[in-house]
């Protein structure tokens, strides 16, 4: 049974098309949500959690239908909004002990759970402590201690770095890796930037403007974005010709060859035509397109 | 800024799935209920979220016991009056009102602690009908208690307690009836207003203003009119309409020199529209909220 599943789901607000017949399933894992501010992320993670009805078509979670079953879909899933979204007037322990009774738990269980989850994302300290008074990282880490506190099956995470400094996010990454892998919780984890996310993700769905435009595998979809720029002191358009007959995928420009990276196995193939023809490299670097690049692609070549 | 910590040291404890029960929608409801009750005396909260409610309580009990210090000091039993007390204590209840409703509805939506609960199995009505049943509830910790406590006095100061007991055990019914819609009442009202608000200080000023200024406009239009309207006039000032209501309650003839015993309306009416704007002010309550629902 796919984790999420959406069929031709559609959201159209007056003027605005925030999802445009999207239709996808997804397996569980770590799933990458990825796409522009404004692309349909948070609509589509509403009408998941039965907060939104869509125009047209139809999602699940785990089979739930999100329509017919709104109650059955939110017992199995955890949401951390993008949003400020706690009191602050209370402690951090009275706070999800609360949302874990408003998830169906009993005071006991829920209180117990509380504790494990403010240890878990390491406010065990602090759990004492008013909201108020917690830094922007442990008003991150608390929402997702609530998130978690249920048990849920599914973790819907929304823009969770968001606001956090570099040491921040690597923790809250750490975080969401560690959930995903050893709690045995899928997560799907939204995000505008595909490189923070990718390397704790196995699969990613892109979208841009409220349509599909990639749901696969990270792997996937690193095979088709990341490139092998190379720069030669010779002639750069017979070398692209001599790659190209090795069975690479070469775009030249200029003297600048873009090389689509494949596997491992392109380095040994550049290197050994640059070792048997000679050619001196005076350049050689990984490169990616912009998750924009690569969402614009289409609409600028129709521009021209 | 806490310590550095080694990755590893957080979680040493490894994850535990929950295998325990879950409760279903109406325990969801009742929880939110009694956290949202503890809140509205400032329950786990600061001192200063404390003191306006504590306050309060503090007033309508002491004043409750003050009376029946008196009646006991006097040997006047007849010095204990439900209705007067309830007449008495209606700003009070308003002012609880008025700072407590936002701290239920606004502070969430403030915070944004409303999407949370959104997220949570129980309805966007629920959340609305969980927190009208939790500021009654408090609310009639300031309206039923002193009157409970006016009770007790009534019964245990008497020479035979239970002969006294025995006769007056019946006015628990009006006691009882009359706080409740009261409190229902003052609540609906403040819960609608605060709706409204964007921010808990608005929702207070509103709900303040609503009880203040609906009193003063309705004392001008007194002062330039006669007949019907004068006399209808005292059903939509909030503070003679539950008078009126008391001294119906009560069986209590309105003396002929107040207002209320002036405008000599039948004292159901007072009842009726009490009742029907409780009503029309819990349904619109509700609908808002159920608008948040897909």
């Amino acid at each position: 049974m796919p984790l999420i599943s959406a069929s031709d789901l559609t959201k159209c607000y007056p003027g605005v098309t925030a999802l445009d017949g999207l239709t996808l399933d997804v397996a569980p894992g770590i799933i990458g949500f990825v796409g522009a501010n404004g692309a349909g992320k948070s609509t589509f993670i509403r009408i998941l959690l039965g907060l939104l009805a869509p125009t047209s078509g139809s999602a699940s979670i785990l089979g739930y239908d999100v329509r017919a079953n709104a109650l059955g879909v939110r017992r199995l899933v955890g949401y951390m909004p993008e949003h400020d979204c706690l009191p602050l007037e209370i402690s951090g322990t009275d706070f999800v002990t609360h949302m874990g009774q408003m998830s169906g738990l009993p005071f006991g269980a829920a209180r117990e759970r509380g504790a494990e989850m403010l240890r878990h994302v390491g406010l065990h300290e602090e759990r004492y402590r008013l909201i108020g008074s917690y830094s922007t990282g442990m008003k991150q880490r608390i929402k997702l201690a609530q998130s978690l506190v249920h048990d849920p099956r599914l973790l819907l995470l929304d823009e969770p770095t968001n606001g956090l400094d570099p040491e921040g996010r690597e923790e809250m990454l750490m975080l969401i890796e560690r959930t995903g892998r050893e709690f045995g919780i899928a997560v799907m984890v939204t995000s505008h930037l595909l490189g923070e996310i990718e390397r704790v993700c196995d699969w990613l769905v892109a979208i841009d403007a409220g349509r599909l435009q990639y749901a696969g595998s990270v792997a996937a979809f690193t095979e088709r974005t990341e490139r092998l720029l190379v720069e030669v002191d010779d002639d750069a358009t017979a070398f692209a010709a001599r790659l190209r007959a090795r069975g690479l995928g070469v775009d030249a420009r200029d003297a600048v060859l873009e090389i689509v990276l494949r596997d491992d196995a392109v380095y040994d193939v550049v290197r050994d035509v640059a070792a048997e023809h000679s050619v001196p490299i005076s350049r050689l670097e990984v490169a990616r397109h912009r998750l924009e690049e690569l969402f614009r692609a289409p609409a600028e070549s129709t521009h021209g | 800024m806490a310590e550095p910590r080694a990755p590893g040291a957080i979680y040493d404890l490894g994850y535990q799935s929950y295998t325990g029960p879950r409760r279903g929608r109406a325990y969801v409801i009742r929880s939110l209920v009694s956290y949202s009750f503890a809140s509205a005396f400032g329950a786990g909260r600061s001192d200063r979220a404390k003191s306006l409610p504590s306050l309060i309580v503090a007033t309508v009990y002491m004043l409750a016991i003050v009376q029946v210090s008196m009646a006991s000091a006097t040997g006047m039993v007849g010095l204990i009056r439900y209705a007067w007390f309830l007449q008495f204590s209606a700003f009070l209840i308003a002012l609880f009102a008025a700072s407590q409703a936002p701290e239920l509805i606004v502070a969430d939506k403030q915070q944004g602690v409303l999407s949370l609960y959104l997220s949570r199995p129980l309805k966007a009505s629920d959340y609305a009908v969980a927190k009208l049943l939790a500021l009654v509830a408090a609310m009639l910790v300031v309206t039923l208690g002193p009157q409970l406590v006016l009770f007790t006095g009534r019964v245990v100061l008497d020479a035979s307690p239970w002969t006294t007991f025995r006769a007056e055990w019946t006015k628990l019914f009006p006691i009882v009836g009359g706080t409740l819609l009261t409190s229902v009442f003052v609540a609906s009202i403040a819960l609608l207003l605060a709706s409204f608000a964007a921010r808990r200080g608005y929702a207070s000023a509103a709900v303040i203003a609503f009880f203040l200024l609906t009193p003063a406009v309705i004392e001008l239009l007194r002062a330039v009119t006669s007949g019907a309207v004068k006399r209808y006039s005292v059903l939509v000032h909030p503070i003679y309409l539950i008078s009126g209501f008391a001294n119906w309650l009560f069986d209590i003839e309105a003396k002929r020199r107040t207002v209320i015993g002036r405008a000599d309306l039948p004292g159901a009416v007072y009842f009726d529209v009490m009742l029907a704007v409780s009503t029309v002010c819990i349904v619109a309550f509700v609908r808002r909220y159920r608008r948040l629902e897909a």
